[in-house]
């Protein structure tokens, strides 16, 4: 109980330990207030030097807040706490300045001098009020190519590595397919897609085949490499502790290829978000590169920029989440800050 | 039962110029049930090989190993081998490490109690939900042990488990092999470059000679138990099997001229 204890508060000890090494930069009052002052500038910025273009500037102004709340918010907690908070507000405060900053600059490009012309370069605010008006259809874009994106990211990935683990594993296996599948793996998975489109009977099919090509082959590469790294000496040591060949499989070879493994998947996932974008483009009638594909055709440019500002924050999150997974799952690493 | 017979055996590997090289040549001793037996011999003489034979990992090319009479012919839960770096899974935390093997023989209704007995038996409370990378190797080698001694093995195998570390955490081990020999009289064969280890634990001492591999003798450990590590018995004992080792380094040096 008291060891339970002790442990716990261990284990408090660690974390803050990683954060402290994590969030190196020290919290300065001044970086913080700066980054208030930073945001604030953006809005009179935008308010008062005169437009050449025609915006609607309310939802910019309604981000602008939010994001000062915000900021206003955590400097405050900050100031007069020392916890997570603290460390990760006082980390970054310099690079929200930059932030500020960099919205100034691309208003002043845009917006206001014409620097950057219309209907090729828009300002954030444009894309902003892009993004209210055609919420819905943005909305239910996202959603169809992130359900495409899970469903063939995940047939993929297990092909891999399931394939991975046989040609790893057995022998006689790696003998045959290997070859192969070496051959197979190597082609691009974009050239297939004129090919795809006539086999498959229905568009989303021929997607989810060109998305999980784009996946297995990383996967199983590295998951083959992951098994065959493992030390010679837990498979002895499974064996004079009884394993029989099947928990040898999922007690010694899956763990101990693992961290490989997420390597493969790691890369896997950027080639993924090409393929689902490039698809989309090609085949679909929705999602975020149909929506792309579409705007263009009406010479809409903002509506393309709307559909790449949700793009860089779906798969910020689709790759926050894998890190927070492999973390999970690799917690038994010894961690190297 | 569990009397373990090395039979007339030959180990012949090919070296990296696919030279074959006679590892193991006509070894030959047999254990009995409960006997406490360490092999010792220069490095290179062929102890881990041997080691090997007999937990099944390998098969000799000539002759055989067996128990009661049945030869070996794979490795099996009921010879525990205890590795030099303790191999503990990495991925695993101590307890499941420990339990491992319970785990893979019995299913998920294995003993825990077994487990938890063994956890405070090798003074790793606290420690369960630690992972091996997280704990010191004294503790690392300690659930090494727990993990094979919990299978109840009939032999265990400990090849040189405490060489990589330091004296303290060495003896505390070795005082943790002794009590569980003591207590469930499992045979132990232990192969070690420590005279002393060998003279403090074992009864009998297999000294091995190299090139080829073979033994020397077989030398029956007088001393009473408890032994102490600073008794003068303790202290000429081990100097007779120093000067038999040492006799074996001549020998080496005659060969390699
Ligand atoms: N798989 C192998 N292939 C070829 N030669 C081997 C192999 N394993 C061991 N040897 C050789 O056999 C001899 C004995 O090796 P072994 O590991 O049994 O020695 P050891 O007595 O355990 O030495 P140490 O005390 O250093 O652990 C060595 O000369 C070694 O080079
Ligand atoms: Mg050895």
């Amino acid at each position: 109980m008291l060891m339970s204890v002790q442990q716990t508060s261990q284990k408090k000890a660690a974390k803050a330990a990683r954060d402290a090494s994590k969030y190196w930069k020290k919290w300065h009052l001044t970086w913080n207030v700066l980054s208030l002052v930073a945001v604030a500038a953006a809005y009179f910025e935008n308010k008062l030097v005169a437009s050449q273009e025609m915006v609607d500037n309310k939802t910019y102004y309604w981000f602008l807040a939010v994001y000062f709340a915000y900021l206003l918010i955590v400097t405050v907690i900050g100031q007069f706490t020392n916890g997570r908070l603290h460390n990760y507000n006082g980390h970054f405060a310099q690079l929200n300045i930059s932030l500020g900053v960099v919205l100034i600059i691309q208003d002043l490009l845009t917006e206001k001098f014409a620097v950057l012309e219309q209907p090729f370069f828009v300002s954030f605010a444009q894309i902003l009020d892009q993004m209210r008006e055609n919420a819905a259809l943005l909305w239910a874009s996202t959603l169809s190519s992130l359900g495409l994106w899970v469903v063939s990211f995940i047939v993929g990935t297990l092909l891999g590595v399931v394939l991975g683990l046989g040609m790893g594993r057995y022998r006689q296996f790696n003998y045959w397919a290997f070859p192969y599948l070496k051959v197979i793996g190597i082609i691009p998975a974009a050239a297939w897609m004129p090919l795809t489109m006539v086999i498959f009977p229905t568009s989303y099919m021929a997607e989810v085949f060109l998305i999980a090509f784009s996946v297995w082959f990383p996967v199983a590469f590295m998951t083959i490499g992951g098994v065959q790294g493992i030390s010679k000496e837990y498979f002895e040591s499974a064996k004079t502790l009884g394993f029989s060949e099947w928990q040898i499989v999922r007690k010694i070879v899956i763990p101990g290829a693992l961290p490989s493994i997420f390597t493969g998947v790691y890369t896997a996932m950027g080639l993924s978000f090409t393929m689902l974008v490039i698809s989309e483009m090609i085949g679909a009638k929705v999602g975020l590169g149909w929506f792309i594909n579409w705007a263009k055709g009406t010479g809409n440019y903002t509506q393309v920029y709307a559909a790449i500002v949700i793009m860089a924050i779906l798969f910020s999150v689709l790759f926050a989440l894998f890190t927070k997974v492999q973390d999970y799952f690799l917690r038994w690493r010894e961690k190297r800050n | 039962m569990g009397v373990l017979e090395v039979d007339h055996v030959n180990r012949r590997l090919q070296d990296n110029n696919g030279q074959e090289i006679n590892v193991l040549d006509d070894i030959n001793f047999t254990v009995n049930p409960g006997e406490f037996v360490a092999i010792i011999g220069p490095s290179g003489c062929g102890k881990t090989t041997l080691l090997r034979l007999i937990s099944g990992l390998d098969q000799p090319e000539d002759g055989q190993v067996t128990i009661d009479g049945d030869r070996i012919t794979k490795p099996d839960y009921s010879r525990g081998y205890v590795f030099q770096h303790g191999s503990l899974f990495p991925w695993e935390t101590i307890e499941e490490n420990i339990s491992v093997g319970l785990k893979v023989t019995k299913g998920h209704n294995y003993d825990k109690e077994l487990v938890k007995h063994y956890i405070d038996l090798m003074g790793l409370t606290g420690f369960e939900n630690s992972y091996p990378h997280q704990v010191s190797g004294g503790m690392a080698q300690r659930a090494a042990l727990a993990r094979s001694i919990i299978m109840k093995p009939e032999i265990l195998l400990l090849d040189e488990p405490m060489g990589a570390l330091d004296a303290f955490t060495r003896a505390d081990i070795q005082n943790v092999i002794y009590r569980v020999w003591e207590q469930t009289h499992t045979t132990m064969i232990l192969v070690t470059h420590d005279i002393d280890e060998a003279v403090y634990l074992s009864n009998r001492i297999v000294v091995m000679t190299p090139r080829p591999g073979r033994i020397k003798e077989i030398v029956e450990n007088p001393l009473p138990h408890p032994r102490s590590r600073v008794s003068e018995e303790f202290a000429a004992f081990r100097h007779e099997i120093q000067e038999k080792l040492n006799f074996g380094l001549e020998d080496v040096q005659e060969a390699s001229r």
